[in-house]
């Protein structure tokens, strides 16, 4: 059989056979029922989040009622009262969160460069190593660490947080940040070398270009786990390097009504770090296992 | 074992684009083997995946065995597909591999076994290897298990995406002549995908080319080589490629170069009547004939009518038995590509003459690409 | 001139860094240096530290420093009914969060496998949990969700015959538990997901081309690969969630009584209710020597799963 088709010629629908309703119907049902089913199970995550942010603009008398209140007349009260508190706790956890991500990234880049592209002969021991003081609990030298502090005078001061902070975020850098370099092509380093160029040189004009944008993954993650950290803060300061978790703590007084207060610096405490986490999705998962996963 | 037939087939990928198969008429026969060739993006594999059921259908049906499978599942059209990077299970071992579809359906374990055993033995397949997991064998190894899978199953329609691009040239010879001689054996329709119109032309009861997501011409290797319906045909099948070459017509001919080439009547008659001022002419290599410079060779050959060119030659292939000549033609630089004998070819830089007999020229209209007086 | 084309695939080799000079070697450790420092400063001090503490009698609120009592503190945390609760109790609640976690993260991964109106906002609004402050968390479900007066959930499940009930102090260890499971499944989703969307299509396809409907596919060929995921997933969450602080501190406080003591509260309060430096550092010994034993087991499948990396010379 010959067939000429003129090239100017758009597809004819000829003899086209209806799809069975039937089944048209079940395609689209089922693609409805899964999007309903995972909005559902969206919603139901996000219900916890959605509801302390609500309740931070509640005032007090709204919100510890029955039923609980979803329509009230909103008020800036309470973050009012956040903002007015926050300051040195703010300023506190800025300073740890963002000195120890910098520190984490001057030494982990290095660190991963001779892991990856340059390896040492040892590399696999070495990034074990890293990995092992992830998995040492922290919490077992705690009475320890809390002497080591009080000797070096250190407690109570922002270092101990930006230092201990350092070190429990450089395993994970290292790792996500020699997977990333990884990735870059061996042909461009190549390229590089016989173009003459030094190790310095190219970590600064190949790697690093390409590399950047998981920096700035590794700096978010980093920052995520650095903002949140409860137990050294709680067990190593009291007011003069008071982070932020440490302010939430805060706003639960002894007596008296405080939930929706509570909710506002919850709110005001997380935002940043949800932020970030949004922005870096696509590196979480790489920054969780990580960089075994990409 | 069944016919199959597309009726008007297309397949649109995205709003406003052009479609990837353009309505495509094609019946294959019970028991046939049918190769789709074409160049990248000609619609090819996209037509197989919709004979599978892997693509739905924008425009028009598919039918196995005289029945409209359109809407039907993958599974429930009887056929089984031999895919390009194999498919094979990663973490099941070869026996598991090819017994899958077996067991899907239901099949007792003793006959699974039996039959994956027949299967194994009919492609040459180590018992040992039946207990292997696909990453511990060769490529050409997981060639043969990804056949096994399919023939196992015994269906109506056997499918294969360009089973043979993975394998190197030597395996790929050699593989190519052992699937054509299994599905003599077997007699089960085949429809196999290609880009490779050497594998093509010998494979195939039928050949349909396809380009642009529409059907090109359909018939025998033979009837595509001898009788290309179009420019596209003409200079896509055939190794090494037919020389093609837009030339304006005159007095008797046409002219190339310095030369005219005489034509046959009926592509004058054909062009004249189209309203042509200049054509495609199409000379297959083969069909140039290197011919020694001497006075009563010459005499002879000026009354048997054939068209000479004279030209310098370029650059020589040696391929052992023949010779690719590329030869520059005065007046334009035109270059043809003529095929020589082997043993003492042409060297570059000598000049040499070709002869061409009228009937081997083939003509084309330069807009639309169609045969004139074929 | 002839053509040939081999189309071969070139072959695997195992990249090894070249062997290389003494100076070359040198200056190849040298980036590593600093972090490497670091990380052993910081880290194995501190333990060095402890390990010295544990042999030593130092209770903070008692004049006369540390002195030498040899494995007293040891026998102590051996006997220490305290000491086995907490342990036991961290088994629990790490073993059922990360289980349930790792479950729940299936099902999410699954749902955010397929393409759907808004996909992208889903998977925003399920890996929140993760983002927010573990300290915000626990409070805010120690308040204004699980509070027996004015709680949402109690609100929620009031249409099924929940009558204001007091979860926190009726159901503690659940109560923390699910809000473990709830900060971590995030975490188990996303690399689930991950796994999910390395499978190739090809053997998708030519599942279903074999015969094979979702549920079968999902069976006899997600599952065995997503394994090696799901693997990662609950060492690594077991890993974190072995030392859940936050919670236990913020929602309970570690009770009623001991009911939600784990390690980690068990140590702080060895710290800062006991003042027991010594009894502490004998504590935090025992439980690292239980993580490594556990860690080697744990890395034993970390090598199979990291047997992927390689470098370049």
């Amino acid at each position: 059989m010959i067939a000429i088709r003129d090239p100017g010629l758009r597809a004819g629908r000829a003899g086209r056979t209806r799809e069975p309703t039937r089944q048209l119907l079940r395609d689209v049902s089922g693609r409805i029922g899964w999007a309903v089913l995972a909005w559902a199970v969206a919603l139901a995550f996000f219900l916890p989040v959605a509801w302390m942010v609500l309740t931070a603009f509640k005032p007090e008398s709204a919100a510890e009622t029955w039923p609980p209140q979803f329509t009230f007349s909103p008020t800036l009260s309470q973050f009012q009262l956040v903002f007015s508190g926050w300051g040195p706790y703010l300023t506190h956890s800025v300073i740890a969160t963002v000195v120890s991500t910098i520190l984490v990234l001057a030494l982990g880049v290095p660190a991963a460069y001779a892991l990856s592209l340059q390896p040492i002969k040892r590399w696999r021991d070495g990034l074990f190593f890293f990995i092992s003081t992830k998995m040492l609990p922290i919490v077992a030298a705690i009475g320890p660490l809390y002497v080591i502090a009080l000797k070096t005078h250190l407690l109570d001061s922002i270092w101990v947080l930006i230092i201990l902070y350092t070190a429990m975020n450089l395993p994970l850098a290292v790792w996500m940040i020699r997977s990333f370099m990884l990735e870059v092509p061996g042909e461009l380093l190549e390229a590089a070398r016989l173009d003459g160029a030094g190790r310095i040189r190219e970590i600064r004009e190949v790697i690093l270009p390409i590399v950047s944008p998981g920096l700035v993954s590794t700096a978010l993650i980093c920052v995520i786990f650095a903002w949140n950290e409860l137990f050294l803060a709680l067990n190593l300061t009291v007011t003069n390097a008071a982070t932020m978790p440490m302010f939430l703590i805060s706003s639960v007084p002894q007596e008296g009504l405080f939930i929706a207060h509570l909710c506002a610096a919850a709110t005001v405490a997380s935002v940043p770090v949800i932020i970030a986490g949004w922005i870096a999705q696509r590196s979480l998962v790489r920054g969780l296992s990580l960089g075994a996963i990409k | 074992m069944a016919n199959v037939r597309y009726v008007s087939a297309t397949r649109v990928f995205g709003k406003g684009m052009p479609a990837a198969v353009d309505g495509l008429d094609l019946d294959i026969n019970d028991g046939e083997f049918m190769v789709l060739v074409g160049p990248s993006g000609s619609g090819k594999t996209t037509a197989l995946r919709m004979l599978a059921g892997l693509e739905p259908l924008d425009g028009g049906r598919v039918e196995i065995g005289d029945r409209d499978v359109t809407f039907v599942p993958p599974k429930d059209r009887d056929i089984a597909m031999v895919f390009q990077n194999y498919a094979l299970y990663p973490q099941k071992t070869v026996a598991e591999n090819m017994g899958f579809a077996l067991k899907m359906q239901g099949v007792h374990r003793t006959e699974r076994d039996r039959r994956v055993r027949e299967a194994a033995k009919l492609l040459d397949l180590d018992e040992q290897l039946l207990g292997r997991k696909p990453k511990q064998l060769s490529g050409g190894q997981r060639q043969r298990v990804a056949m096994g899978r399919a023939i196992v199953r015994e269906p109506k329609v056997f499918l294969m995406d360009e089973p043979l691009s993975n394998l190197d040239a030597k395996l790929r010879v050699q593989t190519r002549s052992q699937i054509a001689e299994l599905q003599r054996r077997l007699g089960i329709t085949t429809v196999y995908v290609t880009h490779d119109q050497v594998e093509a032309m010998t494979m195939g009861n039928r050949v349909a080319v396809l380009s642009g997501g529409q059907l090109q011409q359909c018939a025998t290797p033979r009837e595509l080589y001898d009788n290309p319906v179009n420019q596209f045909v003409a200079g896509f099948i055939g190794s090494p490629a037919m020389n093609l070459r837009t030339v304006p017509l005159t007095d008797g001919g046409a002219r190339l170069a310095d030369r005219v080439l005489p034509l046959p009547p009926a592509i004058r008659t054909a062009a004249r009547e189209a309203g042509l001022s200049e054509l495609v002419i199409g000379m297959r290599p083969e069909h140039l004939h290197v011919t020694a410079a001497s006075p009563q060779a010459d005499a002879a050959r000026d009354l048997d009518g054939s068209a000479e060119l004279t030209g310098e030659v370029i650059l020589v292939e040696e391929l052992g038995a023949d010779a690719l000549l590329h030869v520059r033609l005065p007046e334009g630089g035109n270059q043809v590509v003529a095929r020589a004998e082997g043993r003492k070819p042409p060297t570059p830089g000598q000049a040499v003459t070709l002869r061409i007999q009228p009937d081997d020229v083939f003509a084309f209209h330069p807009v639309t690409g169609a045969r004139l007086a074929g | 001139m002839t053509v040939v084309e081999d189309l071969a695939p070139p072959p695997k080799v195992e990249i090894r860094p070249r062997a290389v000079g003494r100076r070359e070697a040198w200056a190849r450790r040298l980036p590593l240096l600093p972090a490497l420092i670091y990380v052993v400063v910081v880290t194995q001090i501190p333990f060095v530290v402890t390990l010295w503490y544990s042999f030593q009698s130092y209770f903070w609120d008692v004049p006369g420093g540390a002195h030498f009592t040899g494995l007293s503190n040891y026998t102590k945390v051996f006997t220490s009914p305290d000491f086995r609760g907490a342990l036991v109790r961290s088994v629990i609640m790490t073993a059922s969060a990360v289980i349930v976690a790792m479950i729940l993260g299936v099902v999410c991964a699954v749902l955010l496998d397929r393409k759907f109106f808004g996909r992208g906002v889903v998977r925003t609004l399920i890996i929140t949990p993760f983002l927010v402050m573990p300290a915000a968390a626990s409070l805010v479900w120690a308040g204004p969700m699980l509070d027996p007066n004015f709680g949402l959930l109690n609100y929620l499940l009031a249409p099924f015959g929940v009558n204001h009930v007091a979860w926190l102090s009726t159901h503690p260890l659940g109560s923390v538990i699910v809000v473990m499971i709830w900060q971590w499944t995030p975490f188990m989703t996303l690399i689930v997901l991950a796994g999910l969307q390395s499978q190739p299509t090809d053997t998708l396809e030519a599942a279903k081309v074999d015969g094979a409907g979702a549920l079968a596919t999902f069976r006899e060929l997600t599952l065995p690969h997503l394994r090696p995921y799901i693997e990662l997933g609950i060492l690594l969450g077991s890993i974190y969630l072995v030392n859940t602080f936050d919670q236990v501190r913020l929602m309970t406080n570690g009770g009623p009584g001991t009911t939600t003591t784990n390690l980690p509260f068990y140590l702080y309060q060895q710290v800062n209710n006991a003042f027991d430096i010594g009894g502490a550092a004998a504590a935090g010994v025992v439980t690292v020597v239980l993580t490594i034993i556990v860690a080697t087991f744990a890395l034993r499948l970390f090598a199979r799963v990291f047997q992927a990396q390689e470098t370049r010379a």
